[in-house]
């Protein structure tokens, strides 16, 4: 091994704390980038293992009532690979002991055959058996939540008949990741169920023999979706075909799908930041180093090396301390994606496993983490390289303070000699110091983003749940029902406040975007169920238009003014030209609000609810429940409480679980920033510091001048930190926002505060972490060598 | 000039079996070897060997920055080996000045604040300025060591170490880094010192010529005293040739 080889071994083990902590947060940087693209490619491909074994349909057409042989023709469209049909019906789930009943999904399952078409995988029990029509398989995660297991046997309602199923096995399937209650925005696990039963079952009890009410299309590769859905739409049009639909509408696929969006958006848009301030702390603290080495570089030049191979010596340096430091966050990231897929495969309810990385995430670590850490390393060694060799040779030139300026007279009067060290060599070295203050204030900056996502996450529900919405139930009907509803609801006794919703599906178009959503119908001044403005005032729904929530405003890129094309998906199917009158404030979902009687004449069917919300006497509140549990025409009862805490653990184990760990690794950068700069502080100092100690000044004054240095660069780093904080914020909150919920950047004087407290307790740690080697040097052999 | 000062009575230091030894077992480096030695107060001493000799060592053991290993040092009848880290401070505060090879100036400080530093923690200190004309350098406290000489910037050092009227002025190599006749001022400086304000000046240097200047000149040799010389006469630092 060459003898500069060895120095470089020699000088990374001298300066292994350093290296390690500069090493420490740029592998932090990597692990986060790792970590996050490995979760979102591991969970596509789990996802897209599972659609494809489990035969997930890609087309799904609804229809009133189709007879069997009608499968043969949409076996025939081109492009479709398998046709099948099947029966589905709602049902209600009355358990003992729940005052209300819960919304459930019948499905068929083929006779003596599995589906050819989305199949199920059983966890538990067996499969149905022909000639028992009260076998049913139920959905695991909905048995899971109510501790249902084979063998159980339950109460069910099917189209109005009440009738005992029996379990006999628990199933997991594509189709039913997420299952949502109809007319709610969170999944719900234990709200909403799914029940298999045989296919005669099903036909006897929704009056369907010899007939389906939907149809499941799989279609070969590389097909044009839209002639599909026009085809089979086409040929279910004269049995009452609600309109086919592909998987990308279909909404457990939906959900999943924002969800992964979720967590893609964020893996794109928050790891950079992370990784961009760990490559500036880099850049800040390598070109520090290189700077100390001077006199060696000098030294090493004087004995016949020349520029590019001392150039090369420094830069295997530098790369040595950010490969290693990039390699260690590659493996650490790689261990925590694994970890963190396994926690997502339990939310998302994958039978099983896919685990895949993403290559371009090490590279990208790599790339940013070398790049960083070479370019801080250049710049120092192209000005080191003007020196000539002769300056190692000379006693040190002490570094010039004769431009620090003066302080001025008064300044003078008050300062002691210390302090004047403190302030010459911050104003002497303006740059060194900018560097340090702007690498503390991009710590900050994360800690008060990540600190103010965290308020924005509470922020959110409770904007949703108390400001926007104040009803405290919402009841469903089975069909649109007369407004007279209203009255019978209004006249319980304990009901306070009912206001009529009519909730129509549709899918709005505006030029080339399309979303399938509902509109609400909501009365012209709503009081419990609203939309609200910035100011979280009543939008007043006028006649004419409609109003659209910002997040699907910015979907379909439309503003007031704009005529959207609605497409009705239910009764007669109208397409109507509705204006956009106004954009709301929402934070959950991307609903869209019109005036109830404008819509129920724009349907050309007057006085129609189909929702209740109300208000009421919680004392009374079982009573009512049992009333409505009562009412044929009820299809469910959804309490707010419930949907609040079902959103409430939804984003905590879903997407914004990540906030945690994100706001941890927050943490360890900020405070590795914070300690690196206090590290490279005093080694540029150790030789002052053992100077002063030698003339009598005690370790507390000595180190005055170091820490005075760190608190005045952590001091004026604070408003940095807020200021490049709140640029941040949004950035980050807009890779925390999924389509289904917006995150909005808050800014709170306990986020800053917060953040400056961090920022000042690992100022505080760092210095007492420096002061302790300061304490401890060996005041001779500093004095002894010359730099 | 013949040196007719009265012969001092009391010593400012006596040493008694100090041992130092670095690292241990066959590794181990003994730096000094059982030095018993008395210097008395107000003289100028001399310790004088090759590199590795001790003396060095024993400076740094005496001047309150190192410990020894086995033995006792006494200042005025008070045990250095028993003093705490902050007693050790507080004789470096009160009583000591240094003067070192490499100046080990404050950078950001002006000549007259790099005296000021001291003074500042002193407990009798003398007027910054007054230290710095001691030194011949009255005309220059607004620079910074940056824009000062070698042997100016060891003159501030001195005029640093002095200002705040020490007992002992230790000075490691203090001509070190210095051309002769910058040496030689150098010298002429801490010599005034010692008649003028009476401090003990204990002067570590291997340039056998300054032994010239000295009351005393204690030769060093593997880390033990090879012989002690009071010197009849003493020559003036103008006259040192090295």
């Amino acid at each position: 091994m060459s003898p500069l080889n060895r120095k470089l071994l020699r000088d990374l083990w001298r300066i292994k704390g350093q290296a390690l902590a500069i090493g420490a947060v740029i592998a932090v940087g990597v692990l986060m980038l790792v970590m996050m693209s490995g979760l979102v490619t591991s969970l596509d491909e789990t996802r897209r293992a599972y659609y494809e074994r489990y035969r997930l349909a890609d087309v799904f057409a609804p229809v009133k009532r189709a007879p069997e042989h009608m499968i043969a023709d949409l076996a025939a469209i081109p492009g479709v690979a398998a046709a099948e049909g099947r029966v589905t019906g709602s049902a209600l789930i009355d358990l003992s002991g729940r005052d209300l009943p819960l919304q459930a999904q019948a499905v068929s399952l083929p006779e003596f055959r599995e589906p050819r078409i989305n199949d199920i995988y059983l966890t538990e029990g067996r499969s149905l058996e022909s000639n028992h029509p009260d076998e049913i398989l139920l959905l695991q995660s909905f048995a899971g939540a109510h501790g249902l297991k084979p063998g159980d046997t339950i109460a069910a309602t099917m189209n109005g008949r009440r009738r005992i199923l029996h379990i006999v096995g628990l199933a997991k399937s594509p189709e039913f990741l997420y299952t949502v209650a109809p007319g709610e925005l969170v999944s719900d696990d234990s709200r909403f169920g799914v029940i298999w039963m045989s296919r005669k079952a099903l036909e006897a009890a929704y009056d369907m023999e010899g007939a389906f009410n939907e149809a499941l299309l799989l279609l070969t590769p590389n097909v044009r979706l839209p002639a599909a859905l026009d085809a089979a739409d086409r040929i279910l049009k004269p049995y009452g075909g609600t309109g086919a639909y592909g998987r990308k509408d279909q909404t457990s696929n939906r959900f999943v799908s924002e969800e992964i969006d979720g967590l893609r958006t964020m893996s794109t848009g928050v790891p950079p930041i992370f990784l961009a301030v760990a490559a500036f702390l880099l850049y800040i603290v390598i070109s520090r180093m290189v700077q100390a080495e001077r006199e060696q570089i000098g030294l090493i030049k004087a004995f016949g090396y020349s520029d590019f191979e001392v150039g090369v010596h420094y830069f295997k340096l530098v790369v040595a301390i950010a490969a290693g430091g990039a390699l260690a966050g590659c493996l650490f990231g790689i261990a925590a994606g694994r970890a963190m897929v396994n926690l997502y495969l339990a939310y998302f309810k994958f039978p099983f496993l896919v685990f895949k990385l993403d290559p371009a995430a090490f590279v990208t670590g790599f790339l940013v983490s070398v790049g960083a850490a070479s370019a801080g390393g250049l710049f120092v060694l192209r000005r080191v390289f003007a020196l000539t060799p002769a300056a190692a040779m000379r006693p040190p030139i002490p570094p010039d303070y004769s431009r620090a300026g003066a302080l001025g007279k008064a300044l003078d009067a008050v300062l002691d000699q210390p302090s004047r060290m403190v302030l010459r060599r911050l104003t002497r070295h303006p740059g060194r110091m900018a560097g340090a203050m702007i690498g503390i204030a991009f710590g900050m900056a994360l800690s008060v983003a990540m600190i103010g996502i965290m308020t924005g996450f509470s922020h959110m529900i409770d904007l949703t749940f108390n400001v926007i919405d104040r009803s405290d139930v919402t009841v469903t009907f089975n069909e649109a029902m007369s407004d007279k509803t209203v009255f019978e609801l209004q006249s319980l006794s304990g009901v306070i406040e009912v206001e009529p919703v009519r909730v129509v599906p549709v899918v709005l178009h505006h030029g080339r975007n399309s979303h399938r959503g509902v509109i609400n119908g909501l009365v012209p001044l709503p009081r419990l169920n609203r939309a609200v403005d910035s100011r979280m005032a009543t939008i007043h729904l006028g006649k004419g238009g409609i109003i659209l929530a910002q997040a699907l405003a910015d979907i379909l890129a439309a503003r007031p003014g704009d005529i959207l094309t609605v497409e009705v998906r239910e009764g007669r199917r109208p397409v109507l030209f509705i204006p956009v009158a106004g954009v709301a404030d929402t934070l959950l979902g991307a609903p869209a609000f019109m005036q109830i009687s404008a819509l129920n004449r724009a349907l050309g069917e007057q006085n129609r609810i189909s929702a209740a919300c109300m208000r009421i006497d919680s004392i009374q509140s079982a009573r009512i429940y049992r009333t409505l549990k009562q009412m044929p025409s009820v299809a469910g009862v959804s309490l707010k409480s419930d949907a609040r805490a079902a959103l409430q653990k939804q984003m905590d184990t879903g997407a914004g679980a990540m906030r945690y760990i994100m706001a941890a690794i927050a943490a360890v950068i900020t405070f590795g920033i914070v300690y690196n700069a206090a590290r490279i502080a005093y080694a540029e100092r150790a030789r002052d510091l053992a100077s002063l100690r030698v003339i009598g000044f005690t370790k507390g004054e000595a180190s005055f001048v170091l820490l005075g240095e760190l608190a005045a660069v952590t001091l004026g780093a604070l408003p940095m930190g807020a200021v490049l904080g709140y640029f941040l914020s949004f950035g980050i909150a807009k890779g925390f926002s999924t389509d289904l919920y917006q995150i909005p950047a808050s800014f709170s004087p306990e986020s800053y505060g917060t953040a400056a407290i961090a920022v000042m307790g690992a100022a505080i740690v760092s210095g007492f972490l420096v002061k302790r080697d300061m304490d401890k040097a060996d005041l001779v052999s500093v004095l002894k060598t010359r730099e | 000039m013949p040196d007719e000062s009265p012969k001092k009575t009391f010593p400012a230091f006596s040493i008694k079996g100090l041992t130092k030894v670095y690292g241990e077992g066959p590794a181990a480096v003994h730096a000094l070897r059982g030095v018993d030695l008395e210097i008395p107060a107000g003289e100028l001493v001399v310790l004088l060997g090759p590199s590795g000799s001790g003396k060095s060592t024993l400076l740094n053991i005496i001047g309150g920055l190192d410990r020894g290993t086995k033995g006792a040092v006494f200042f005025q009848d008070q045990d250095m080996s028993a003093m705490t880290d902050r007693a050790l401070t507080r004789y470096r505060r009160d009583y000591v000045g240094f003067v070192f090879q490499f100046y080990n100036l404050m950078p950001s400080l002006t000549a007259y604040e790099n005296v000021a530093l001291v003074t500042e923690i002193a407990r009798s200190p003398m007027d910054p300025n007054d230290a710095l004309g001691l030194v011949g350098l009255g005309n220059r406290a607004d620079h910074f060591p940056s824009q000062l000489s070698g042997g100016e910037q060891q003159r501030v050092a001195i005029a640093r170490a002095v200002a705040k009227k020490p007992t002992v002025l230790f000075c490691d190599e203090p001509t070190g880094a210095l051309d002769s006749a910058t040496g030689r001022s150098v010298l002429k400086v801490l010599k005034n010192i010692n008649e003028e304000l009476k401090t003990t000046v204990l002067i570590v240097t291997h340039a056998a010529a300054t032994a010239d200047m000295a009351d005393r000149v204690i030769h060093f040799a593997d880390g033990g005293i090879r012989e002690v010389v009071e010197n009849k006469t003493k020559r003036n630092p103008e006259d040192i040739q090295w």
